[in-house]
């Protein structure tokens, strides 16, 4: 018994040594390239169009993603198991490729790059083509999340619901969706997390506006770990902050849902 | 009048129910587990399908209208109290749901259940019985003709359950009542007739006094052996 609790003790203990040592050996950056990096313009820019970038992924990720989870939660009916399998798909592929398969269908080109380009939107090298990129890697976040909420509902609150007189509508708006709102959320901060550290795709499909992982990659080409190390920090800063406070407002909604 | 003829194909059997529930009677439904009862309740409440049948509510057919207008409440066997709302959004969610602005009712029914010193608690943080008195409530506040109740006194403790059982009398006459239960005390005590469903079949139906004297079949027997009240 010790020695099953010495073991779970240590491996725990190396769990998260193993996730907080390399951030925090982040922050031992040497001063005056911070320095130099707080005045660059090209690294804030390039920060600001990482989070618009991630933020409009990750409220495009939401507007499909959660009515999506919410039809496989609902509905009953052949091939549902295979959809809900799809959700994954995102996950599995690698970046790169990804990259490549929205290049595919969306360059000017293409049937979907023209149809887009007729109302002024083209995703190579723009925003567009960044948000989309972003949002493909990490919609199975708050889709799967989503679904897990909306499947926690116990159907005698949603048939109590309906016997009491609320139509099915009412029933989503005052009942699962409340319910479900804290999975929701967090599955929304998953996919901004994921959104932000996006580097494979958006080098195929989106080089330019540059994001702040891909300043960092060329930094790193160009002038060594030195320039690139202070960049890293001011990201890691930044999805922490976001993150406390979004986990912080999650776990606030989960206890006031009791 | 509740006038009930319903046929659903389960697992292992069919479940064929045909009775009739006078208006303001209390029918207490017992049987094994698995005999259909709470398929039974899904059904009235229109919540499940029936493979057939109908459901008249004072003449009206009701089987053909979603749960929100059928005027019957339906409390779920486990807690049916939303979590994420206190006692009193609870209370108030019938009235909300139909648009009613009145609320004057809620502070009269939260007295008659005893449950107005609670109603800024979350459902976690009262009893069991102190819930089962807010779901009660609940389905009175929503205005039903009857109300189904599945096992709702299930897992309480003797002492909150005799206290319920009173709540429950309080009921008699003024609405019909279903009430599934596997527990004898509440049919003697609540029952104007007993059901008595065995694999989705209406084995028998009268007044508990009946089913002792003349029920026919192993429930009954067990119930004659095993409860002396009579």
């Amino acid at each position: 018994m010790r020695l099953f609790r010495f073991l779970i003790f240590t491996f725990s203990f190396l769990f998260f040594a193993f996730i907080t040592v390399p951030v925090l050996n982040l922050f031992f950056v040497d001063k005056n390239s911070l320095v130099e990096t707080l005045k660059d313009g090209e690294v804030w820019g390039a920060l600001l169009t990482t989070l618009k970038g991630a933020a409009f992924s990750t409220i495009l990720g939401a507007l499909l993603g959660v009515p999506a989870a919410y039809f496989l939660s609902e509905y009953e009916f052949r091939g549902r198991e295979f959809l809900e399998s799809l959700l994954n798909l995102p996950i599995v592929i690698p970046h790169v490729t990804v990259g490549i398969i929205l290049l595919k269908l969306l360059n000017s080109k293409s049937f979907l790059g023209a149809l887009f380009s007729r109302f002024g939107i083209t995703f190579v090298d723009t925003i567009y083509g960044i948000v989309v990129a972003m949002c493909f890697v990490s919609i199975s976040y708050v889709a799967v999340s989503s679904l897990l909420g909306f499947r926690s509902v116990n159907r005698n609150l949603i048939w109590s619901a309906r016997s009491l007189g609320a139509r099915p509508f009412q029933v989503f708006r005052f009942v699962i969706f409340p319910m479900a709102f804290p999975y929701i959320l967090r599955g929304a901060l998953l996919s901004f997390a994921r959104a932000v550290s996006e580097v494979g795709a958006l080098l195929i499909i989106a080089y330019y506006p540059i994001t702040a992982p891909i300043l960092m990659y060329e930094r790193f080409e160009d002038y060594g770990l030195k320039a690139a190390t202070p960049i890293a920090l001011l990201v890691v800063l930044f999805s922490l902050l976001i993150f406390t406070i979004l986990l912080t407002l999650s776990s606030f909604l989960e206890r006031k849902n009791g | 009048m509740v006038e009930v003829a319903v046929e659903k194909r389960l697992k292992n059997f069919t479940l064929s129910a045909d009775f009739r529930v006078k208006r303001g009677e209390y029918l207490t439904v017992i049987g094994r587990s698995g005999a259909g009862k709470s398929t039974l309740a899904r059904i009235l409440a229109g919540v499940e399908r029936a493979d057939s049948g109908s459901i008249r509510l004072n003449g009206e057919e009701i089987s053909h209208l979603p749960p929100e207008r059928r005027r019957i409440s339906y409390l779920p066997q486990g807690s049916s109290l939303f979590p994420h709302m206190t006692v009193l959004e609870n209370l108030l969610f019938p009235l909300k749901v139909k648009g009613k602005k009145d609320i004057s009712a809620v502070r009269e029914i939260a007295g008659k259940f005893g449950i107005d010193g609670i109603l800024d608690r979350k459902p976690g943080e009262i009893s069991g019985g102190e819930a089962q008195r807010v779901a009660l409530a609940r389905a009175v506040l929503s205005e039903p003709e009857v109300i189904i109740l599945d096992e709702p006194l299930n897992q309480l403790d003797f002492f909150t359950k005799t206290e319920l059982i009173e709540e429950l009398k309080g009921l008699k006459g003024n609405l019909t009542v279903i009430h599934i239960t596997h527990d004898p005390l509440e049919v003697i005590e609540l029952s104007n007739r007993v059901l008595l469903l065995e694999r989705g079949k209406v084995l028998f139906l009268g007044s508990w006094r009946e089913l002792l004297e003349r029920g026919e079949g192993e429930l009954p027997e067990r119930i004659r052996k095993f409860f002396p009240y009579r």
